[in-house]
């Protein structure tokens, strides 16, 4: 009865290659370094010794901090790119990933939405939450990143720094890794995937593209700034093949499984 | 009488059939009448009867105390049934009794024993029968106890005697041991050299075992290891005894004694805590050495009752092999059950983590600070010394400088005053998990109850243009 939806393009192949790195490099860390962080339970032993035990996947867990360093790369020379080709509002403006002063009012907007006390903000294209999302890679890669090179390479990094530094690089890697998978599982997948308006995943990560609807609904100033600029038409996309779909919902249920499984494990031992 | 002596003549008889001795002596004098106890005891009932000429080993006085035979299990014998040569009256001494030609199982266990075996071979003393049962007043096996045997074994029943079963056995106890317990049998008693001896090294355990195998009696007699045989049987000492035969390896008795054997908790005891290096060194003599110069073994020296001796780490009677990964692993917490906080801290490092994930290639406690020549890091001969720290770490960290050294494996983020960048590091790190997760937590509630809201209200959630698709 209905037109079929419309759909445009959000992110593009590379966003998609990347955040697809992202995701297996994280998924590859958090399930073979949280086993030793949790070494004293039980279910942190069990996984330990069904991935191979401590040494097997302490040399897996190295292989995913190799692919975390090369999305990071790969992003810093996709930005790098961008800036040498001219391309303007990369550091500000509606499509910069840098936070702004309307991302503060945004976000006193939105949870005055959340208490019923005002309309729901107009997001643009990379709402406030997004935007923590993107920074939050940048200093966890960096801090955990850091870390994890150091007690990686204890002999070596000993010769130029004071071995009191293993052991903060211990709490560190550590603790911030806890944050990482804890937001990440929690937060990020709430946020992107379980809330009710995208229940139970959101697949526009790997299509790439979302409905015309959505678009407006959830990026209405973006929407109306194209549309109003006449650069819509250029944003236009076909409809996901169904092969991509399928190839979503495999990936994103079974991402998403991952991630549950892990955080129930942790809250469940704080907990206990 | 005239029925007794019948039955008498039957049982002579009878002796004489079986025992050619016997018969011969019965037949060499056919003619003369057989003496009742009344011609016996017309000279033996004379308390002042004396041999003409002293015997060796044997008593001068030719009294026969009747009473004492008619308490005896003999009471219904006649004299003639023992002497069976007897005359009276007669002159020259009577030849030794010969128990045998009733007693013949008993003979013919005594020969396989070590006491016969001494009279055969012509070394004095060599106990005979009455030796150990008497003459007139013969007892019964069952009425004989250790004072029997410490006719000739003084010194042995004498230790004994102050031991854990000798004063069981005073207090009553019939289960505890006596001589025949681990000896066996008194007749068949065998050397301990004798490979089929109970207490032949190697048989030891088993014969131990008869007693100590058995938890309800472990239970009864408040000894705290129940299952010490299947520990003893299952550890590298047992091992080597029950299976490769070792005559080196400790049996039961090289850690408890034998005769004087003792409770753990009796401080004259082998297994005593402070008595345990000195037992251990009768074989680990090196171990001894090297233990007594470290900071445990000057403790226990000193007779500090926390100080742990070898059987804290090693345990008593499940001594495992120190090559072995379930040793090792579990040899760290020991070490934790006095130094808590150490094992905590080391918990936190990934040598602790991968230890407890059951593998050993990683640092355990003795690889930093020794095993047996263990010394706080004050001192400058321990391994974890400031001065030798780092030859310590190069064993499994070639390339270690002074500064790599400078790691602290014992790292406690929560003590302030020794480890201020740590303790801030961890605060830090510990405002930012609670202020991120505590921000977003609430955001994320509150926008979920939001949702929840808008999705009753409108039928479709979140959705601004209220229309569906």
């Amino acid at each position: 009865v209905s037109a079929p939806p419309r759909y445009y393009f959000r992110l593009n192949l590379y966003h998609r290659i990347l955040h697809g790195m992202v995701i297996v490099s994280f998924l590859g860390l958090a399930v073979t370094g949280l086993p030793l962080k949790y070494a004293q339970t039980g279910w942190g032993a069990w996984l330990s010794h069904a991935l191979g035990g401590p040494f097997t996947t302490g040399y897996m867990h190295r292989f995913f901090a190799i692919i975390t360093f090369c999305y990071f790369a790969l992003h810093l020379g996709y930005v790098a790119r961008l800036i040498l080709s001219g391309r303007r509002g990369i550091f500000w403006g509606p499509d910069s990933m840098v936070p702004q002063p309307r991302d503060l009012a945004q976000l006193v907007q939105h949870v005055r939405y959340f208490l019923g006390l005002g309309p729901r903000p107009r997001f643009g294209r990379w709402a406030y939450w997004e935007k923590f999302d993107y920074w939050a890679v940048f200093w966890g890669v960096s801090i955990i990143g850091a870390s994890g090179l150091l007690l990686w390479f204890p002999t070596f990094f000993a010769r130029y720094m004071p071995g009191w530094i293993f052991n903060v690089a211990i709490i560190v890697h550590g603790d911030e890794a806890l944050l990482a998978v804890g937001f990440i599982f929690t937060v990020h997948f709430f946020n992107v995937h379980l809330r009710p308006e995208k229940f139970p995943m959101d697949p526009v990560i790997f299509t790439g593209r979302l409905e015309e609807e959505e678009f407006r609904r959830e990026h209405p100033e973006e929407y109306e700034r194209l549309l109003a600029e006449g650069r819509l038409e250029a944003r236009r996309a076909e409809p996901p093949p169904l092969w991509l779909r399928n190839f979503s919902r495999v990936v994103g249920y079974s991402s998403l499984a991952i991630g549950i499984v892990l955080i129930w494990l942790i809250i469940a031992t704080a907990l206990r | 009488v005239s029925s007794a002596r019948t039955a008498l003549g039957t049982l002579l008889l009878l002796g004489a059939a079986l025992s050619p001795v016997a018969g011969a002596a019965a037949q060499g004098k056919p003619a003369e009448p057989t003496p009742t106890a009344e011609d016996c005891l017309g000279c033996h009932a004379d308390k002042d009867l004396k041999r003409s000429a002293p015997a060796r080993g044997r008593p001068d006085s030719l009294f026969v105390d009747q009473t004492l035979l008619k308490s005896s299990p003999h009471a219904r014998l006649q004299c003639v049934a023992c002497h069976t040569t007897a005359m009276a009256p007669h002159d020259s001494p009577l030849p030794p009794v010969r128990c045998a030609g009733c007693h013949d199982k008993a003979r013919a266990a005594l020969s396989e024993g070590v006491h016969a075996g001494r009279a055969a071979a012509g070394r004095a003393p060599s106990p005979t029968c009455t030796t150990c049962h008497g003459t007139h007043e013969v007892r019964p096996a069952a009425a004989l106890t250790v004072e029997t045997c410490a006719a000739c074994h003084r010194t042995q029943v004498q230790v004994y005697r102050g031991s854990v079963h000798g004063r069981s056995r005073q207090r009553g106890d019939l289960e505890a041991a006596t001589c025949r317990s681990c000896h066996g049998p008194a007749h068949t008693v065998l050397a301990r050299s004798n490979p089929r001896s109970p207490t032949y090294h190697l048989n030891l355990p088993r014969t131990c075992a008869q007693c100590h195998a058995d938890p309800e009696l472990a239970k009864r007699h408040n000894i705290p290891i129940a299952n010490v045989y299947e520990l003893y049987m299952d550890s590298i000492h047992g091992r080597a005894v029950s299976r490769s035969g070792l005559l080196v390896a400790a049996n039961c008795s090289d850690c408890h004694g034998s005769h004087e054997i003792q409770r753990h908790t009796e401080a004259d005891s082998r297994v005593f805590p402070a008595n345990v290096p000195r037992t251990c060194s009768a074989c680990h003599a090196g171990v001894l050495a090297a233990y007594a110069q470290s900071a445990h073994g000057r403790a226990a020296a000193k007779g500090l009752s926390t100080a742990p001796v070898c059987t804290d780490c090693h345990t008593a009677h499940q001594i495992r092999r120190v090559e072995g990964a379930p040793w090792q692993l579990d040899v760290i917490r020991e070490c934790g059950s006095c130094h808590e906080e150490s094992l905590r801290t080391y918990r936190d490092t990934f040598h602790g983590k991968v230890t407890a994930l059951g593998l050993t290639r990683v640092a355990k406690c003795a690889d930093c600070h020794g095993a047996h020549t263990i010394l706080p890091a004050s001192d400058p001969a321990s391994s974890v010394s400031p001065a030798k720290l780092v030859t310590t770490c190069r064993q499994c960290h070639p390339g270690a400088t002074a500064k790599f050294a400078e790691f602290h494996p014992h790292a406690d983020p929560a003590n302030k005053e020794r480890f201020p960048r740590l303790y801030y590091s961890y605060l830090f790190m510990t405002a930012l998990l609670v202020g991120t997760f505590g921000f977003f937590g609430l955001h994320t509630l509150l926008w979920l109850a939001r949702s929840l809201i808008e999705r009753l209200r409108r039928g479709r959630p979140g959705d601004e243009t209220g229309g569906g698709s």
